[in-house]
């Protein structure tokens, strides 16, 4: 208690020195006065009394070091003089101040930022207990290779491994889905989750309100259901009785047991729209172990390890319950081959966005790298100027700590402003920039500046402190007293040390900064590449949007006939309309898997693989609409019906694949491995290969069949009862601009039923410009980066080299008088720019090469080494270090010669 | 070195606090000058003690807070800093004094048995 009282007091004297010191120094005057009162007493001469006084009171300079000693921290109170004087030093010098501090606060502002991305999205912990216990288990299956990366798996599987593995203390299955939720009026969809009982007690995470539900509700197939907060609160005004009440999805009541916390989030999907707003019981259907959905991979499946079993025990256990499913497939399935896959919940999650935010880390550090050697430049040449006042403080007995820890002291308050200013910078930057993060994060909502994040840019702004003060500490221990003093005045280039370290921070700044410019530079040629690659269809005057009929009011496959063919008929007959279609694949939205197809007269060899493409169904003129080019044969007609022969249309790359160098048409190919029983269906045309996600990726093969054709063409895996293109994309090609339509399309359709939504009403150019948008961010945040690493440069060399300039108008003036030409200086200085540039080139572009394995996944149809980009980069970097020393060369050059004269 | 000098002692670490305690406590409110020469006086001379080193053993009582310094007047009318010591002072020095007690009566018995 008495220590803490003390080491509270000596804190708090460090503020008050002054006040102490004169306290004391009035104390011990008094002291002495009444010692020397005394020996007068004693019959001392006042003089002798004096000096009697001062013996008997021992040294006074000691007596008041053993005081400051005693009552406060003396290192502490010495950093805090050398801050003061730092702080006045700094005052006097407000360019420089301002200079310092922005370029920190740059730095670490940048780094800060995106560090709260990666703290946000790939170091927190799930927000569930003990999440590293929770994993993903699923299906990979030969051949097809998405799925090794996010394992999925059937409903078969959700109830063989729920039943048969022993690993895991909870284990569910759930599938993102959605519904038409009807609170007032118009049906609105929401994001749901169906989802096995276990899945709640396996995140252990409890309602707010309520309870989830039990295994019987789902085994029951009852209808119940768990609301998320923020459905909670926006339709429903967060009313606490809301439990027991019923709400409508599509139009059947379902009552809500449980609300569930506010931060609740499951699954963790990317971006910010696609939250899940409730959550039902899984009630797998029959339907769904047979025909085609049996062979559908659609579910996920997430589980609770048992305490003391590994992900990769629970792996073996699992396999061993694949391997029995695969027994049992029915025969149509017999080729497939599956195997189990356990991960961990959290790589599942941050999979995708681990080499965009690892790139984005990668350059951050990159600018406080240059940021902290322009610092350090700064610092070494104001410590250069202060070379003559170091050398008298060394010569009167300063210790070296004394300066070491003044020059850090410095640097560290300059730093700790830099990171303060930062920490502004980065907020504001967040603010701005989450919604313009790419919607492929996950977690988004949970990025900010928390603390985790400001510790790690308070200790960034020490850690540069101490680093940028080092090299002019350093250099100012070294400062040769004699030498240095003996220059008496003359401002030579003496110091050649120091002036290679210059060197050496602008050589490696200019590097850095090269590195960074070239993976710019590779990312917007990447783009405009993939501006330039043929996307198979023409975007330009189509109108798109996405329908769902709602399985309630359109169970018949002959009601969603009618409600498509009534759509198309109606809007065939607006003005200005030129072709209009219904497919159930838009091209560029990216999310397509389709069966596996069997060719004609090909025996496929053993484990080759299935041949797995993509189908649209198509009713009305969507290739037209589209603009997609018939190269051969001919496109579908009203005589394509359920009647007539099977017909089918290809798009490029599956003819090349299948039939290479022959005439497709007329060739046969039929839905579903050998073994499965479905007709042949016939090639009547082939059309361009259509990009169906963002133009920089694979082009699947791709087949288009009439929708009417669809359930003859898939035999066995037709199950009974299903229905066709219930969902579909409209397509309208118009004359006039396609936006103009947008009202029409409406109109057409709530026409014919004034009850269905319409979803993601936008033009075909639209929709591409979202499929290119995750490119668009990386390349424009990279080039954000590459800008200010390269203008952090420049200023780098311009400072540097104005400096030496500024230290060298003595000798320029000196040659000048000797008769060296105005241009002769110019190119002095000059040359010396260039000299450091190109030296930092050469590291630079070595440096590109070393980063190039960081880049090369974002690259696209660039190499990592494209000689042009290198080249680029290079030249525009020796050009800008060319541009930084003209200035101060301009002024080299108007040294007056009469200086060398005049000069001391 | 004279034969003075060699009987004169040096003072255990941590004992001038005590001392200064001490003195405080039966001699009520005093100024530095006037515990120096009460500790000269009271030792017989024997402790060789520089005034000014009672000054770091008065700001650390005061820190402690067993201490408070209070300027005021002497009767000569120069003015001086008068310590006087405080409730926890009082409560400290009871504390102080029995473990200096203890400590010497182990070492005198140690002394004893060794000899």
């Amino acid at each position: 208690m008495k220590q803490l009282r003390r080491a509270f007091l000596k804190l708090a004297r460090l503020f008050t020195n002054s006040r102490e010191e004169a306290e004391l120094a009035r104390e011990i005057a008094a002291h002495l006065a009444l010692l020397e009162d005394d020996y007068l007493r004693q019959g001392m001469s006042p003089e002798e009394a004096r000096q009697a006084a001062r013996r008997a009171y021992g040294g006074v300079e000691q007596a008041k070091q053993m005081h400051r000693n005693e009552r406060s921290y003396q290192g502490l109170a010495q950093t805090l003089r050398d801050t003061r004087y730092t702080f006045r030093q700094l005052r006097k010098s407000p360019g420089f101040t301002i200079t310092a501090i922005l370029m920190l606060a740059l730095g670490i502002g940048a780094t800060t930022a995106i560090f709260s991305i990666v703290a946000g999205v790939l170091l927190r912990p799930l927000p569930f207990p003990a999440p590293d216990r929770l994993v993903i288990l699923g299906d990979t299956l030969e051949g097809s290779s998405d799925m090794t990366a996010r394992p999925r798996a059937a409903a078969a599987d959700i109830r063989n491994y729920m039943r048969d593995t022993h690993s895991f203390s909870q284990l569910g299955g759930y599938q993102l889905t959605s519904y038409d939720l009807t609170t007032t009026g118009i049906p609105e969809p929401v994001h749901a989750v169906r989802m096995s009982s276990e899945v709640f007690p396996a995140l252990e995470v409890a309602p707010l309100l309520g309870r989830t539900f039990t295994p019987a509700e789902d085994e029951q197939q009852q209808s119940v259901v768990v609301l998320s907060y923020s459905l909670w609160q926006s339709h429903y005004q967060g009313r606490a009785n809301i439990l027991g009440a019923t709400i409508l999805l599509d139009r059947k009541p379902y009552v809500v047991i449980g609300v569930m916390p506010q931060n609740f989030e499951f699954p963790l999907v990317p971006g910010h729209m696609d939250r899940s707003d409730l959550w039902v019981p899984l009630r797998l259907q029959p339907e769904e172990f047979l025909a085609g959905q049996a062979a559908s991979w659609s579910f996920r499946m997430v589980g609770r390890l048992k305490p003391g079993i590994t992900p990769e025990q629970a792996q073996s256990d699992a396999e061993r319950v694949a391997l029995a499913t695969v027994q049992q497939y029915p025969a149509f399935m017999r080729s497939l081959r599956i195997h189990a896959a356990v991960r961990l919940l959290h790589e599942d999650t941050v999979d995708q966005a681990r080499p965009l935010v690892r790139t984005l880390f990668f350059a951050v550090v990159v600018i406080l790298l240059i940021a902290c050697a322009n610092l350090a430049g700064l610092l070494l040449v104001r410590s250069i100027r202060r070379r003559r006042e170091i050398a008298v403080r060394l010569a009167l007995g300063a210790r070296a700590a004394t300066l070491l820890r003044q020059a850090i002291v410095e640097s560290m308050v300059l730093s700790v402003a830099g990171g303060l200013v930062g920490l502004a910078f980065a907020a504001a930057a967040l603010r701005l920039g989450i919604s313009l993060l790419p919607e492929t994060l996950p977690r988004i909502h949970e990025i900010g500046l928390n603390w985790p994040v400001m510790a790690f840019a308070l200790g960034l702004a020490l850690l540069t402190g101490l680093l940028c003060g080092l090299a002019p500490a350093f250099a100012a221990i070294h400062t040769s007293v004699n030498g240095t003093l003996k220059e008496s005045g003359r401002t030579g280039t003496t110091g050649s040390g120091h002036a290679r370290l210059r060197s050496v921070l602008v050589a490696a700044e200019i590097a850095i900064a090269l590195v960074l410019l070239t993976a710019s530079g590779l990312l917007l040629r990447s783009f405009e590449k993939m501006r330039a690659v043929d996307i198979g269809f023409r975007p330009d005057h189509t109108l798109t949007a996405l329908y769902g009929l709602p399985t309630y009011q359109y169970a018949t496959q002959a009601s969603i006939d009618t409600f498509d063919e009534q759509v198309l008929r109606t809007l065939r007959q607006l003005p200005g309309v030129e072709a209009v279609g219904i497919t159930t694949v838009l091209p560029s939205t990216g999310d397509w898997d389709g069966p596996a197809i069997t060719i004609e007269g090909s025996v496929p060899a053993k484990r080759a693989g299935l041949n797995l493409t993509m189908v649209s169904l198509l009713r009305g003129d969507p290739i037209q609409a589209l603009g997609i080019r018939l190269v051969r044969g001919r496109t579908f007609t009203e005589a394509d019906n359920a009647n007539s022969q099977l017909v089918a249309l290809v798009n490029s790359r599956l003819a090349e694949r299948h039939w290479p160098g022959q005439d497709p048409i007329g060739k046969r190919f039929r839905r579903g491995m050998p073994e499965t029983k479905t007709p042949w269906m016939t090639v009547v045309g082939v059309v361009d290969s259509v990009k169906m996600g963002s133009p920089d990726e694979r082009t699947p093969e791709q087949f288009y069949q009439p929708v009417d054709q669809t359930p003859i063409s898939e035999g066995d895996f037709a199950s009974a009862g299903e229905v066709n293109a219930d969902y579909g994309y409209i397509l309208v090609r118009t004359h006039m601009e396609p936006e103009q339509m947008e009202n029409a399309m409406r109109a057409t359709v709530h026409g014919i039923d004034p009850q269905l939504p319409l979803y993601h009403i936008q033009t075909m150019e639209h929709a591409i410009a979202r499929s290119e948008a995750p490119r668009r961010f990386n390349t424009i945040l990279i080039s954000c980066f590459a800008l200010v690493a390269v203008l952090l440069s420049v200023l780098g060399i311009y400072s540097i080299i104005a400096f030496s300039v500024a230290l060298r108008e003595q000798e320029m003036a000196l040659r000048m008088a000797l008769g060296c030409q105005r241009s002769g200086v110019l190119a002095i200085i000059l040359a010396s720019g260039v000299k450091l540039a190109a030296i930092g080139c050469v590291f630079g572009l070595l440096g590109a090469v070393a980063a190039s394995h960081l880049l090369r996944s974002f690259l696209f149809a660039v190499s990592p080494f494209d000689p042009v980009v290198l080249t680029l980069a290079a030249v525009a970097m020796l050009l800008l270090a060319l541009a930084a020393s003209a200035l101060p060369a301009r002024r080299a050059s108007r040294t007056d010669p009469m200086l060398a004269l005049r000069g001391e | 070195m004279s034969s003075k000098e060699k009987d004169q002692i040096q003072l255990l670490q941590g004992t001038l606090d005590l001392i200064v305690l001490r003195t405080l406590a039966t001699m009520g409110s005093q100024h530095a000058y006037q515990i120096a020469t009460r500790l000269q006086q009271v030792s017989d001379r024997l402790l060789n003690l520089n005034q000014g080193t009672l000054y770091p053993a008065l700001v650390r009582l005061e820190q402690y807070g067993w201490i408070k310094g209070i300027w005021s007047k002497t009767e000569n009318n120069r003015e001086a800093k008068y310590y006087e010591i405080t409730k926890a002072g009082q409560k400290a020095l009871g504390a102080e004094t029995l473990k200096w007690r203890t400590m010497a009566a182990l070492v005198e018995r140690l002394l004893l048995e060794e000899s």
